[in-house]
């Protein structure tokens, strides 16, 4: 049972943990753009670099979209983007660490917006193990995903599985 | 024999170079590099193992209890293998020693991969996570193994997100894995909803 707060916590929680990805055309059709527009570095245009803006901030422009929208597809071997969430009010330092940074806090440091901590990862097809470190010294499971039943050196980790073109 | 030694060498080599497995202390670091030459030289994937090591680093495990972590997962990892096929991917083999570490038998994981095409990685995932969520070993093999032939990953990891929210709605774990079975059209299991999948689902009530 929530209270009206904690109602809305949970949903931004919630939203927070919808995966986004990014498609991994992006780059290619980005620098492909700036590409067909740039001039040779010895001879400089300026009147075809001002020109060359409204590209640049389109192409900024559809990477924020990309960033921002959930994506549901992904190629097999690509890495899609996660968003990996914790409510943590009393904290004052959350750090993601698992098998996607070799288990170092300073890889993956999470940002906090009124005590919910989030920090997005890229990850290919496979399953991980992970956890929260609370303030440099605090181990927590992820609330939101499935746990770890292997914790073999006494503390709880949980496990995410990013799935590749299954059947 | 001598050139076996020599690729002993260059392998011992290469994993001593890895700055990650500095992390260890001297002691445990030569138990760890050992281990995944072992794994490396037969084939199996080194960096699960590395890891597993540099896990018990962070969390300030003893060396001893990060070298036996690190040998059981070698170990595991072999038996994955063995069960699923020699051409497994290192995801489909990692997802497959969870799942034997829940509980399912090698020969689910080998009934599995006869029943679904590759990659098996969420299939195996799902079942591991499912017995995590309380589901017994038994009733979640059988239902990951109705739907492998058929079902796609996102219908696995719906299907297992369903049982999570009727468990942490508190429905027993069993009984909510056989009702939300039932109503994909699988039976299995001995309770009523499983027994007659025209039935709607009951949905759990809060306790």
């Amino acid at each position: 049972m929530f209270d009206r707060d904690d109602d809305i916590v949970e949903r931004v929680v919630r939203q927070l943990r919808q995966p986004v990805s990014i498609d991994p055309a992006l780059d290619a059709r980005v620098m492909a753009e700036i590409a067909s527009d740039a001039a040779p570095l010895a001879t400089p245009r300026p009147r075809f670099q001002l020109r060359r803006w409204p590209w640049l901030a389109a192409a900024a422009a559809l990477g924020a979209v990309l960033i921002a929208k959930p994506w549901s597809g992904g190629s097999d071997g690509a890495a899609n983007a996660f968003q990996f969430v914790l409510v943590a009010p009393q904290a004052a330092s959350v750090s993601l660490v698992g098998d996607f940074n070799d288990w170092d806090p300073a890889r993956s440091p999470m940002q906090t917006a009124q005590g919910v901590w989030a920090t997005t990862v890229p990850l290919p097809p496979g399953r991980y193990r992970y956890a929260f470190l609370v303030n440099g010294v605090e181990w927590r499971a992820d609330p939101g995903a499935p746990r770890a039943r292997d914790d073999e050196f006494g503390t709880p980790s949980s496990v995410i599985t990013v799935g590749g073109t299954g059947s | 024999m001598m050139l076996a030694a020599l690729l002993l060498v260059v392998q011992v080599g290469v994993a001593a170079q890895d700055p990650r497995l500095e992390r260890l202390d001297p002691e445990t670091r030569s138990v760890v590099v050992w281990v995944v030459d072992s794994a490396r030289a037969v084939g199996l994937p080194s960096e699960p193992l590395i890891q597993r090591a540099l896990e018990g680093a962070t969390k300030g495990a003893a060396g001893p209890r990060i070298a036996a972590a690190v040998r059981r997962l070698a170990t595991d990892l072999g038996t994955a293998r063995t069960a699923l096929s020699q051409r497994t991917s290192a995801p489909e083999l990692e997802a497959g020693v969870a799942a034997l570490r829940a509980g399912a038998s090698p020969e689910v994981l080998t009934r599995l991969r006869d029943a679904r095409r590759p990659p098996l990685t969420m299939a195996l995932a799902v079942l591991a996570d499912l017995v995590a969520s309380g589901v017994p070993a038994d009733s979640a093999s059988a239902v990951v193994l109705a739907m492998a032939p058929t079902a796609r990953d996102a219908d696995l990891v719906e299907f297992r997100k369903a049982v999570e929210r009727d468990i942490s709605l508190g429905a027993p774990p069993g009984a909510s894995a056989a009702v939300r079975a039932a109503n994909t059209g699988i039976r299995f299991g001995t309770s009523d909803a499983a027994q007659n999948p025209s039935q709607p689902p009951r949905p759990p009530s809060r306790p």
